[in-house]
């Protein structure tokens, strides 16, 4: 009877131990995921930092439908420069950003919009919250072609199974 | 003869290149609506708030005037005598922010003083670990004189204790490291701009959002710190510099020395000892 108890209660440790092994694992993975689309963004933000713009570590990301925009506020101050970089790693997504004052008018200086990332300039002429607005689109005929180019079979690998949702990342640097 | 002849050349070279800089840039330009209806988005309005970090400002201000910024650091004599994590994340926060500060006065001695307090604040937060090699990073660093590789590290501090609170489910502690950092840097300001007067300068100062958000913060806490003499003052401080900072209006001198006294009454709450509140 002791033993029983005890062989239960040990069984209880063991599931739950795995359990919780299996809720870091996903965790761990779905935080490596988010962290791509940040990589990638970083990755656009390269040349700049050359340039002299310093890049923050902070940072925002996520999940998103394709085509459903996305805002983000920020705070900016007129006097410095900034940049703000998007990247999403699914394969066959792009983005898109640009950015409004609080009015709603756009005030983007410059962009730029290759396949995994985007990236838009703006100097402030006021002080004052900024709206950052991001697009991600999914196109399944580039997804199937970047599958290919990679030498990866799709249904086989489960590579280009689209799930609704892309991840998506965006950094700011200013100077 | 020769001359004559490159002028023309050198023209439309020049308009051609004009024009192809032109046409890339609409090109890029092309989905992008010239107005956005901001009452009406037809999207997710992301909730996350992104704190910018003082150097953005101090960076505006340095470009409009040489300012002794070594006359900004007041770094607490004492270490936080309390357990109370909710005041030793706002003291860390705030600590970062002094960091900030010794950077931009480029005093080594300061900077590396900072370092050593950060490491001995995590220990306090039980983060010692994660952030021993920014801590160490910074002292390295500011030995080198590398200025932006220090503020790459007081950043990357920052950042790695809050993203380490949020992977506890210590969010609001997370918050609390921003919000001291912003409050730091707000004070120093307006010492400096109170100095020495001028719209440009105060302009830097209207952040009504980044204030609502930090109320709506303090607000949504739960545990019992919420109560404490502490955070209550800075949820009364928060209101009051609500109240002179209006998005539409001019920030001016007489504003620029109650936000002064507003937020030197916040910090005198958790970071000035009486002594510095006096000078």
């Amino acid at each position: 009877m002791i033993l029983e108890k005890r062989s239960n209660k040990l069984f209880r440790l063991i599931a739950s131990g795995l359990l919780t092994a299996v809720c870091l694992l996903v965790a761990a993975k779905l935080y490596a995921f988010v962290n791509e689309a940040i990589s990638l963004a970083l990755e656009a933000a390269t040349p700049y930092v050359e340039q002299g713009f310093e890049v923050r570590e902070d940072n925002w990301s996520g999940q998103v439908e394709p085509k459903k925009p996305l805002l983000v506020r920020h705070q900016l101050f007129r006097g410095n420069e900034y940049w703000f970089w998007a990247g999403t790693s699914w394969p066959g997504a792009s983005v898109r950003v640009d950015v409004f004052d609080s009015s709603g008018n756009s005030v983007g200086l410059e962009s730029f919009a290759e396949k995994s990332h985007a990236g838009v300039r703006v100097l402030p002429q006021k002080t004052a919250t900024y709206y950052i607005r991001m697009v991600a689109e999914y196109d399944p005929e580039k997804a199937a072609n970047e599958a290919r180019a990679a030498g990866v079979i799709p249904a086989a690998d489960g590579v280009g199974e689209f799930g609704a949702t892309v991840d998506w990342g965006l950094v700011y640097g200013y100077r | 003869m020769i001359q004559t002849s490159s002028i023309p050349t050198s023209i439309c070279l020049a308009l051609a290149t004009l024009a192809v800089l032109a046409s890339s840039f609409v090109r890029a330009q092309d989905d992008v609506p010239d107005r956005l209806d901001l009452t009406n988005f037809p999207g997710e309005i992301v909730d996350k708030v992104v704190v910018p970090i003082p150097v953005e400002i101090f960076s505006v201000l340095d470009k409009l005037g040489e300012l002794e910024w070594g006359n900004g650091i007041s770094i607490p004599e004492n270490e936080p005598q309390t357990t109370e994590r909710a005041i030793l994340a706002l003291t860390f926060g705030s600590l970062v922010g002094e960091g900030f500060i010794a950077v931009q006065a480029k005093d080594q001695e300061k900077i590396q003083k900072v370092g050593h307090l950060v490491l001995n604040l995590s220990e306090s937060l039980g983060l010692a670990s994660a952030v021993r090699p920014h801590s160490l990073g910074i002292i390295e660093a500011a030995d080198l004189r590398d200025w932006e590789r220090v503020r790459q590290e007081l950043d990357n501090t920052q950042q790695t204790v809050r993203e380490t609170m949020e992977r506890l489910r210590d969010d609001e502690l997370s918050g609390l490291v921003s919000l001291g950092g912003w409050l730091r840097g707000t004070h120093v300001v307006t010492v400096f701009i109170s100095e020495a007067y001028s719209e440009d300068k105060a302009e830097l100062l209207n952040q009504p959002g980044l204030i609502s958000h930090f109320r709506e913060e303090l607000a949504s806490m739960t545990g019992p710190s919420k109560s404490s003499s502490e955070i209550r003052a800075i949820s009364t401080g928060l209101a009051r510099l609500e109240g002179v900072i209006t998005d539409e209006e001019t920030i001016s001198e007489e504003d620029i020395n109650e936000l002064r006294e507003i937020s030197q009454t916040m910090l005198e709450e958790f970071y000035f000892g009486t002594e510095e509140a006096a000078n």
